[in-house]
């Protein structure tokens, strides 16, 4: 039986506007077990950008408890914050975001020098793990959107983080790459052992998941296992 | 429509608020700069034009001069030459109004000062009657005060000496010129076309108030001083009808198309009645060209000051609007996609260079008005010690800076502003307009070093023409730092290192030819060490410059084999009585005359042509020389020595030194001079310094944070990813400290050809000196640049720390 990653008891997160108070989150429970696979649901507006954004400790919550490993996250601390994710967090962004200047090898290489310890033969299997390993000396600018996805996933992968976190990770990619590359990415994740929490619009994605969660109103509408 | 565009437009720079401050600041210095450096040129030409000028407010300044180096004509030698001058005057177009005899006389103040210790005091004494030419300058000014001499024993001494004296109108000094000492009573303070820039013979450096004096007496009052017969005189003013133009020793051309031919025959004239007599324009008088090459000095520089501070500013603007055009680039896809035509985009990002530019100029003209002008103007009192009149700044002059520098910034905005109206909608929603990369070989270069500092490499590298035009500008900025630096370290080094420690003497006894006999007897009584010097004026042949020549009794290159060291930087010392006269010139005489060693030239002492041959080139002579062998010089001027050196040791009283000489000049007394003339440009020049390092920091300043914001979304892609604020410093801190030591490197080596450039462009015959680029200085040129960029990484450190990871997810993700 795996054990719980990860423990959000009545988190919240208001945001103050002129127009008033904005409550992002209002009163969120979730516990994550390690190894599952988990997709956040919910129109614009219905909060899963900020859970994630607290989920990974970019975000300070208003309110709550958030526990990861039987450890009480960081919070309102960037340094400790950054550590955070530095040791358990993984991070793929919809646009990719990789380092145009250096190949698809070095922005491996740099995320691990970065967090203390480069390998690069891990860096070339994980680029193997998501089918890259002829690309390795080419650069950002000279491989499809699709392949720079999974780069992306690879350098997440990297430092071997305990969770992985995707926003609208296939939103800038057409359905058929997006099919390729969550199924690159289950693969790669069942292999290193990495729970994953992601956020989308795209219902046919929940086929990857094996728990889906719903948001509106920055409250939980349903949580289902799949 | 385009009103909303600027609008837009305006608020975007808004929000880049301190790059726009950059800029301002920058466009701020250098119109303030200009103006203050314009307001100096403008003024030491006008002061230069009207002091001189044939008019009741001027000094009628001679146009011609003809002088008797080695003795004094008496009233009927010095008639008769005038009459000779004026029935033998030339055919031009150039009429002769006047000749006036004049008796000049070297002399002493022997001076009390409030303690009661008595001083001698260098000085020169002319005798004036009410003269219509080279008259005394007395402007209606707290500076000036009194009437002209009318008695045989009244004298006025001249305004720059009064305040070191402390004397008063009515008080009576006591001078000498040879002949023992005689009290005049001063009746008035002025001063002379001869000495407004009031500097001992033999020296380009202004004495120190007190230090030097001279005194303008009636002729009778400074005949009886000199024990002369009535009407004796030693030099003739020779005044033509208006002003004409003299050769400049500045130019290569001839301006004295008409006067040269005129001072040929004159020469003629004069050479054929006393054949010592020597014959010289403007260009000779050593005073009237000094204040005449600061202002040319001025009138050149000031634009060239002007012009790189302005283009520094236009560089900045340039990189500022590219990176906002580049920030932009969605924004005006988006404008365009909406059918915004190109003309619509184009104008206010020409506007807005524009408007930075007026605000920079407004307020840069307000600090030069107020703060600057004025700076230039006491500045311009001090270190010429005449008090500026006409204080208002040009008109012309301010019109002038504000059209150059609005005129540059139009162009710096141009090139961006069609970058813009010609951005590619298409590419730019393609997000293809973002991409920039290194290029291949650097990426090839770095492939093997770690990826944290291959990409500090890279990013550094990534905007060619930005750092290069980075470079540019700190270059630009190091030479206004380091000309500043190089040029006061070679003025210290050969003004007051080269007397320090090349002048084995303590005094120099100034004697009439022919009694320096005295002083050598006074010497060998006192068991003082010295060595007689003779000086001479020669001409070249057929050209109107002139040069000192030094007869010199030993020489020396080191050590105290000589009482006067030289520092030879080619060939051998002469010996005396080859049969051709051997000589030493200095490496002026070598850069203008192209006079190499080995070769025989002709000089000209009155109308004798003498042949030499030079044998060596000497350096640290500012003023053109040539040293002969002393027994060599007399041969041909005969004359002995027209001064004594002398090593006093201590103990030895000197006092007596003062009745047999007609000046002592003090060795010390001249390091003081030249310590004080350092000591009153230190504002000038720190301030010129200040101006440099302000605008390298603003320039990179600029630049590197420029080069941040380009990377916001690559920083915060490893905050994101959890990289640690001190990996990310170290990265920065890495790049800072790469750009900040190959732009203080390329500054330094900018700086020290640009220096060697700017001064030969400034070098003339009267004023020649070569910077030697000393390698502390260019490494601490280095060293600032190399310190402004690392010091600006906590400034990116702050920024990175500032930024708001929640809001860059979003956009990574929208």
């Amino acid at each position: 039986m795996a054990g719980t990653l990860l423990e959000i008891q009545g988190m919240k997160r208001y945001y103050e506007m002129v127009s008033g108070t904005v409550k992002a989150l209002d009163g969120v429970d979730i516990s994550i077990s390690e190894g599952e696979r988990i997709i956040l649901l919910g129109p614009s507006g219905s909060g899963k950008t900020t859970l994630l954004n607290c989920v990974a400790a970019l975000d300070s919550p208003t309110a709550g408890d958030y526990s990861f490993e039987g450890a009480a996250v960081p919070r309102d601390a960037p340094e400790q914050m950054t550590t955070f994710r530095r040791d358990n967090i993984g991070y793929v962004f919809q646009f990719f975001n990789l380092l145009q200047d250096l190949t698809v090898l070095e922005n491996i290489l740099l995320i691990q020098e970065l967090s203390g310890g480069r390998d690069e033969k891990r860096a070339r299997e994980l680029l193997a793990l998501v089918g890259l390993e002829a690309e390795v000396d080419r650069f950002p600018t000279e491989i499809s959107g699709g392949q720079q996805q999974r780069v992306a996933i690879a350098r997440s992968l990297a430092k071997s983080p305990k969770l992985l976190l995707g926003d609208e990770l296939t939103g800038n990619l057409d359905s058929k790459t997006s099919a390729m590359v969550m199924e690159v990415l289950v693969k790669a994740c069942e292999a290193e052992g990495i729970t994953t929490i992601f956020v989308t619009h795209d219902e046919s994605l929940t086929q990857y998941a094996t728990r889906v969660i719903r948001l509106d109103s920055g409250k939980i509408l349903s949580d289902e296992n799949v | 429509m385009k009103l909303l565009l600027t609008k837009r437009l305006a608020r975007s720079l808004w929000r880049t608020k301190l790059r726009l401050l950059a800029v301002v600041l920058i466009i701020l210095v250098g119109v303030m700069a200009g103006i203050a450096f314009g307001h100096y040129a403008h003024t030491a030409t006008t002061m230069y034009d009207d002091i001189y000028a044939d008019s009741d407010d001027g000094t009628n300044l001679a146009d011609v001069w003809v002088e008797n180096p080695r003795t004094i004509w008496s009233s009927s030698e010095a008639s008769t030459l005038c009459e000779e001058i004026s029935a033998q005057w030339p055919e031009s177009e150039l009429v002769m109004m006047e000749c006036e005899p004049r008796l000049v006389v070297d002399g002493l103040l022997f001076h009390t000062d409030e303690d009661g210790v008595e001083r001698l005091v260098p000085a020169i004494w002319h005798g004036i009657d009410e003269g219509y030419v080279d008259r005394i300058w007395m402007p209606e000014h707290d500076c000036c005060d009194g009437r002209l001499a009318q008695a045989a024993n009244e004298i006025v001494l001249d305004a720059h000496a009064v305040e070191g004296l402390g004397v008063e109108i009515g008080d009576e000094v006591s001078i000498g010129a040879g002949q023992g000492g005689m009290n005049f009573t001063i009746v008035g303070f002025g001063y002379h076309a001869h000495h407004l820039y009031f500097a001992a013979p033999g020296t380009i450096v202004p004495a120190e108030s007190g230090a030097f004096a001279t005194g303008y007496l009636t002729a009778e009052g400074l005949e009886a001083l000199a024990n002369l017969t009535a009407g004796s005189a030693n030099v003739l003013l020779i005044d033509i009808v208006g002003s004409p133009d003299y050769d400049l020793l500045s130019t290569d051309e001839d301006e004295g198309e008409l006067l040269t031919p005129v001072v040929a025959s004159l020469t003629e004239i004069a050479t054929g009645v006393d054949q010592a007599a020597i014959v010289y324009d403007r260009s000779g008088i050593a005073s009237v060209e000094f204040l005449r090459a600061d202002a040319e000095g001025a009138m050149k520089s000031y634009p060239v000051i002007t012009g790189m501070l302005v283009i520094v500013a236009g560089i900045t603007i340039f990189l500022s609007l590219q990176r906002l055009i580049q920030s932009q680039a969605r924004e005006i896809a988006i404008l365009r996609t909406l059918g915004i035509p190109r003309s619509a985009i184009m104008p206010s990002y020409v506007i807005a260079p524009l408007g930075i530019g007026l605000i920079g100029s407004f307020f840069g003209a307000l600090l030069g008005i107020f703060l600057g002008a004025p700076w230039m103007e006491a500045m311009y009192e001090e270190l010429i010690g005449i008090p500026v009149l006409s204080g208002a700044v040009a008109t012309s002059s301010l019109l002038e800076i504000l059209s150059i520098t609005m005129l540059l910034v139009l162009i710096s905005g141009i090139r961006p502003a069609w970058q813009a109206a010609n951005l590619d909608p298409l590419v730019v929603m393609r997000g293809e307009h973002e991409v920039k990369l290194s290029s291949r070989a650097i990426q090839r270069m770095t492939a093997r070093l770690p990826t944290t500092v291959g990409l500090t490499v890279r990013s550094s590298t990534r905007k060619p023409i930005r750092l290069a035009f980075t470079f540019f500008a700190v270059g630009l900025s190091m030479l206004i730092l380091g000309s500043m630096l190089f040029m006061m370290d070679s003025m210290e080094d050969l003004m007051i290192g080269n007397v320090e420690e090349n002048a084995n003497w303590d005094s120099q006894a100034i004697v009439f030819p022919g009694t320096e006999g005295n002083i050598v007897d006074w010497a060998d009584e006192n068991s003082v060490d010295y060595e007689l010097l003779l000086t001479f004026p020669a001409n070249l042949v057929d050209d109107p410059r002139q040069l000192t020549v030094f007869g010199l009794e030993e020489f020396a290159t080191s050590g105290e084999g000589a009482m006067q060291i030289l520092n030879l930087a080619e060939g051998r010392l002469p010996v005396a009585d080859s049969p051709t006269p051997e000589v030493l010139i200095d490496n002026g005489i070598q850069h203008f005359l192209d006079w190499q060693v080995g070769q025989t030239q002709t000089v000209l002492f009155g109308s004798q042509a003498v042949e030499v041959k030079i044998v060596g080139i000497t350096e640290g002579e500012v003023s053109r020389t040539m040293y002969f062998h002393r027994s060599d010089l007399a041969a041909e001027v005969g004359i002995e020595a027209t001064s004594v050196l002398l090593t006093i040791p201590d103990g030895v009283d000197s006092d007596e030194l003062s009745q047999m000489s007609i000046g002592i000049i003090e060795k010390q007394g001249m390091i003081d001079s030249m310590n004080s003339l350092m000591e009153k440009q230190q504002g000038f020049f720190v301030a010129i310094q200040m101006l440099g390092v302000i605008i390298a920091f603003v320039v990179l300043f600029n630049t590197l944070i420029m080069n941040l914001a380009e990377r916001d979304s690559e920083l915060a892609t490893l905050r994101v990813l959890g990289a640690p604020l001190k990996r990310i410093g170290s990265m920065m801190l890495g790049e800072h400290f790469a750009i900040g030591l190959i732009g203080g490197v390329l500054g330094a080596i900018f700086s020290i050809l640009g220096t060697k450039w700017l001064m030969s462009q400034m070098v003339q015959w009267a004023f020649y000196f070569e910077v030697s680029a000393d390698l502390v200085i260019s490494a601490g040129l280095a060293g600032i640049v190399l310190f402004i960029s690392v010091a600006l990484t906590p400034l990116g450190m702050w920024r990175v720390r500032q930024m708001d990871l929640v809001e860059k997810v979003k956009e990574f993700s929208n």
